[in-house]
C-alpha cells in the first residue's frame, strides 16, 4: 500500500538529499498514469475513492521530494529528528548576515536602480541557498543529524528571504 | 466460470459496448456539445444545423422556459425575464453581483431559505424566482438532449468545462446544475486544459504551451507541459469576471459619451448600446473604421480608438500571464506554443498584444469557439472507457490557495495555488473550553492575508467531539480537493478515534436541501414525476456498478478472490439485478450499497495489485532489504 511506503519508496528512489529531477519527473508521470482518478472514472465508487487517495499521496510525495527544504525536513523526520516551528538557529554570525540582507531588501526601493539592486541581492541569496544545500547534503550523509538540523533551519531562513525577494520583484515589475 | 456469463441480454448493457459520452462547453455567451464519433471529435449540431447554443434562457409569464436563440432574441423587448451571461453569477452572492458595476436589468434577490445570511444570488422572473444553477441546468438539458439524439440513446456521462480560475463555489454550482439536468458528470475539466488537449492530440506537440482563453465573461491563462500524452498544468491564473462582455461595455460607454447620453440609462437603452458596441467590435476585425449611429447621433470608431478603450483590460490579462509564468517557473522564451481560445480572442487588438507579450504568433487553427468542447469530448471518451488507457492523462491544479480563518481575521494557507490535484492537507485543532463538543472552521479561497479580502467558501461545523478538558481533544481535520477541484472536509478526534459530524454551510452555494427542493420543482414542470426519475437514476447507477464489477472480475477476479468470496459477490450482484428489474428505487439503492460493501476488499486488492505492477522492475530490488 502506498500509505505504508515512504515517499522515496513510492518513487523507487534511494533515500538521500540529492535527487535526480529528471528521474523524479518521469516516475511521477508513470505513477499518475497508473493511479490518477481519471483512470478509474468508469470503475466502482470504491475504486474511485482509493484512486483519489493514492493519487493524493503520490502528489504529496512528489511535492516533498522536489522541494529541497521539504525534502531535507522529510529526511530528518525519517531519521527520527523532529523540528518544531519555534526552533531557530543559534549561529549568531548567520543571524547577523540575515539581518543585513533583510535591511538591504527593505532599502531596495530607495536605490537609484532598484531593479539592479534587487537582482544582485537575489543572486546573493540564491548562492547562499545553494551553498547551504550542499552543506546539508554533506552533513546528512555523514550522519551528523544535529548539524543537518541546523542547516535545515538556515535553508528555511534563506528560502523565506528568497520568497520575499520574489514578491518585491513582482511588485516592482507589476505595473507595465 | 459461470459468474462471468450471467449478464442477461436486455438487463444490463454489455461491458464492452461503446458508451455515449459528450463534452460540454457551458459558456458565458454560447454553449456547445461535442462527441467522438468514428475516431474524431466533432461538435454536435442542432436540428437546424447550428452548432452554437446561445447561453440564454427566457422565462415567460405562462411559466414557459425557452432556451437558446429564440430566448436571446427576446432580450431587447423583455430584458428582465431573459437570462444572459448567467455564468457570471454562478456561486456568487448578491453583493458580488452589485459590485460588477454594470447596469444589469435583473431583479436580484437572495436565494435559499435563510435570505439575508448570504447564499447564491437569485433573480425574480415572470415565472418565479430562479437561481443561476437552475438557469444553467436549462441550458445543459438542451445540450444533453442534443447529445442523446445524436448518439442514439441516453448519455452515459459528460465532461463539463469550467474556467480554470473558477473557485470552489463556482465549480460546485456547475456540478449542481449538471445534477439538476440529470447528467452524470465524469469530470469538471478546466477550459484551457481542454483546449490544450484538442491542440496537443491534433499536432503531437511536446514542450511548454500557454493557453490564453478570453471568453465572454471570463479570462484564463494556463501554462502546461506536454510530455508523451501527459498534460501537466504548471500554473493557472485569470479573472473570473473579465471578458468580451467588458469590451462591449467599454465601447457602449464610449458611444453613450459621444452621443451625449450620460452614464445613467434605462435597461432598453443599455441593451441597444451594447448591441451596437458588439457589432462595431466585430466589424473592426475586418475593417479599420466603422460607422456607428444611435438616435440622431452618428460617429466613427477606428481601430486605434478601440485599442485605447480595450487596452486597460488587456493589460490586466497580460499581468495575469506574467504571474502564471512566474508561478510555473518558466520564462517567456521557453514557451513553445501559444494557443488562443474563446470568442473574444477574435478581436485583433487582443491578438496583437498577446503576440507582443509572448514574442510569437499565437495559434488559432481550431475555431476558438469550438476548441474547448472538442477537448472535453476527447477527455470524455477516455474517461467513459471507450479509449485505451494509455492515450491521455491530464494533471491539473487548484487555481486559488485554500486557507482557513485564524485568530484576528487572518488567513492561514493550507493548500497553495497551483498545487496539483487531487491533494489533501490535514490540520490539527484543539478545544479551548472544558467540555467543548463543537467547533466551526471557516474555509476561504484566495491569496490575501486578511480573511475579508478572500472568497468565503464555507463554514464547516464539527459536532460530536467527545467532551474533555480544554486543550485535551485533538481534532484532525482533513481538507481534500478531488480531481474536479472540489473541496470536502472530514474530521476525527485523535485520542478517541471518534469522527465528528460535519455540516457544511456554503457561503455562496446551495445547500443539499436547496438542491433537493429544486429537483422536486423541476419534476413538477417535467412530464415525468419524482418517483419515475428516482427509479431511472437508480437503475442507471445499478447498471454502472454491475458493469464496473463485471469488467473487474473479468480482469482479475479469479486471481484475487477465493471461491467463497466469489460466491458471495455473485449473490450480491444477482440481488442487485433482481432489484434493478423491480420498481423500487430505494431497494436498488440499498442493493448497490450492499454490493459496494461486499466488493470493497476486492477493490482494495485490485489497487494493491496495480501498485505491485507499478513498482515492478523499478524498485523491488531496493525494497528487498
Amino acid at each position: 500500500m502506498t500509505q505504508q511506503l515512504n515517499y522515496f519508496e513510492i518513487f523507487g528512489l534511494k533515500p538521500g538529499f540529492s535527487v535526480d529531477r529528471e528521474a523524479l519527473a518521469t516516475r511521477y508521470r508513470e505513477l499518475q498514469r497508473e493511479f490518477h482518478p481519471d483512470r478509474y472514472a468508469a470503475k466502482s465508487d470504491r475504486e474511485q475513492m482509493l484512486a483519489m487517495q493514492y493519487a493524493t499521496r503520490i502528489n504529496e510525495a512528489h511535492n516533498v521530494l522536489r522541494e529541497p527544504v521539504a525534502r531535507a525536513g522529510y529526511l530528518l523526520e525519517l531519521a527520527g529528528v523532529e523540528i518544531s516551528p519555534e526552533q531557530t538557529t543559534a549561529d549568531a554570525e548567520f543571524l547577523m548576515q540575515q539581518m543585513l540582507l533583510r535591511e538591504r531588501l527593505e532599502e531596495v526601493r530607495g536605490e537609484a536602480d532598484p531593479e539592479a539592486a534587487l537582482d544582485a541581492l537575489s543572486r546573493e541569496v540564491g548562492d547562499l541557498f545553494t551553498a547551504e544545500q550542499d552543506r546539508f547534503g554533506r552533513l546528512f550523509v555523514d550522519g551528523e543529524l544535529e548539524g543537518a538540523s541546523d542547516s535545515l533551519l538556515k535553508m528555511q531562513f534563506l528560502a523565506k528571504l528568497q520568497r520575499q525577494v520574489e514578491e518585491l520583484e513582482e511588485d516592482l515589475l507589476g505595473d507595465f | 466460470m459461470a459468474l462471468l456469463q450471467i449478464s442477461e441480454p436486455g438487463q444490463t448493457p454489455e461491458p464492452h459496448q461503446r458508451k455515449r459520452a459528450v463534452g460540454i462547453d457551458l459558456g458565458t455567451t454560447n454553449s456547445l456539445v461535442a462527441t467522438v464519433r468514428s475516431g474524431s471529435a466533432e461538435v454536435i449540431a442542432a436540428e437546424d444545423g447550428s452548432l452554437i447554443l446561445p447561453s440564454a434562457v427566457h422565462y415567460g409569464a405562462d411559466a414557459s422556459v425557452t432556451v437558446g436563440r429564440p430566448a436571446r432574441e427576446r432580450a431587447g423587448e423583455d430584458p428582465y425575464n431573459t437570462m444572459l451571461s448567467i455564468k457570471r453569477f454562478m456561486g456568487r452572492g448578491i453583493g458580488d453581483v452589485k459590485s460588477f458595476g454594470d447596469q444589469l436589468p435583473y431583479h436580484f434577490v437572495q436565494s435559499g431559505e435563510d435570505a439575508g445570511k448570504g447564499g447564491m444570488v437569485a433573480i425574480e422572473t415572470a415565472a418565479g424566482t430562479v437561481n443561476p444553477v437552475q438557469v444553467s441546468a436549462e441550458i445543459l438539458k438542451v445540450l444533453a438532449v442534443r447529445g442523446g439524439q445524436a448518439l442514439g440513446g441516453e448519455l452515459d456521462g459528460a465532461v463539463i468545462t469550467v474556467p480554470a480560475y473558477f473557485d470552489d463555489a463556482q465549480r460546485q454550482a456547475t456540478k449542481d446544475a449538471a445534477k439538476l439536468a440529470g447528467l452524470h458528470v465524469l469530470r469538471l475539466l478546466n477550459e484551457p486544459t481542454a483546449a490544450a488537449v484538442a491542440y496537443g492530440l491534433d499536432q503531437g506537440e511536446e514542450g511548454v504551451i500557454a493557453v490564453y482563453d478570453l471568453g465572454g465573461g471570463t479570462f484564463d491563462i494556463s501554462i502546461l507541459r506536454l510530455s508523451r500524452g501527459v498534460f501537466e498544468v504548471l500554473s493557472t491564473g485569470g479573472d473570473s469576471a473579465l471578458g468580451g462582455d467588458d469590451f462591449d461595455r467599454a465601447i457602449a460607454g464610449w458611444i453613450a459619451e459621444q452621443a451625449g447620453l450620460g452614464t445613467d440609462h434605462d435597461v432598453a437603452t443599455q441593451r441597444a448600446l451594447l448591441d451596437r458596441a458588439c457589432a462595431a467590435k466585430e466589424a473592426l476585425a475586418d475593417r479599420t473604421e466603422v460607422e456607428i449611429s444611435y438616435g440622431d447621433w452618428r460617429g466613427n470608431l477606428n481601430r486605434e480608438a478601440m485599442a485605447a478603450l480595450l487596452d486597460p483590460m488587456i493589460d490586466k490579462t497580460l499581468r495575469a500571464c506574467k504571474r502564471a509564468l512566474r508561478d510555473a517557473g518558466v520564462g517567456t522564451s521557453e514557451v513553445r506554443e501559444v494557443v488562443l481560445v474563446g470568442g473574444s480572442t477574435r478581436t485583433l487588438r487582443v491578438r496583437e498584444r498577446v503576440e507582443g507579450f509572448f514574442g510569437r504568433a499565437p495559434h488559432a487553427d481550431i475555431d476558438p469557439d469550438q476548441v474547448v468542447a472538442i477537448g472535453a469530448a476527447l477527455q470524455a471518451d477516455v474517461l467513459v472507457g471507450n479509449k485505451s488507457r494509455d492515450d491521455l492523462l491530464l494533471l491539473d491544479v487548484i487555481p486559488l490557495s485554500l486557507g482557513i480563518e485564524t485568530m484576528g481575521g487572518l488567513t492561514e494557507k493550507l493548500i497553495p495555488r497551483n498545487t496539483t490535484i487531487p491533494v489533501a492537507k490535514a490540520q490539527e485543532f484543539t478545544t479551548f473550553r472544558d467540555g467543548q463538543t463543537a467547533m466551526a472552521i471557516h474555509v476561504v479561497q484566495g491569496e490575501r492575508e486578511l480573511v475579508q479580502d478572500c472568497r468565503s467558501l464555507a463554514r464547516f461545523e464539527l459536532r460530536g467531539i467527545p467532551p474533555m478538558v480544554a486543550g485535551a481533544a485533538h481534532i484532525r481535520v482533513t481538507f481534500q480537493v478531488d480531481a474536479d477541484g472540489l473541496l470536502s472536509v472530514t474530521a476525527m478526534e485523535k485520542s478517541s478515534g471518534v469522527s465528528a459530524d460535519i455540516t457544511v454551510k456554503p457561503s455562496y452555494g446551495l445547500e443539499e436541501t436547496d438542491i433537493t427542493r429544486m429537483l422536486q420543482d423541476s419534476y413538477e414542470h417535467a412530464e415525468e414525476d419524482v418517483a419515475a426519475r428516482a427509479l431511472r437514476e437508480a437503475r442507471v447507477e445499478a447498471e454502472r456498478t454491475l458493469e464496473a464489477l463485471l469488467v473487474a472480475l473479468e480482469e482479475n477476479g479469479a486471481e484475487l478472490l477465493g471461491e467463497n468470496e466469489l460466491n458471495e459477490l455473485e449473490r450480491a450482484m444477482e440481488a442487485l439485478r433482481l432489484a434493478h428489474n423491480g420498481g423500487d428505487a430505494e431497494e436498488i439503492r440499498r442493493r448497490i450499497e450492499a454490493l459496494n460493501e461486499i466488493s470493497e476488499p476486492f477493490a482494495a486488492r485490485r489497487m494493491d495489485a496495480s501498485i505491485k505492477r507499478a513498482m515492478q522492475g523499478h524498485t523491488l530490488d531496493e525494497f528487498d532489504r
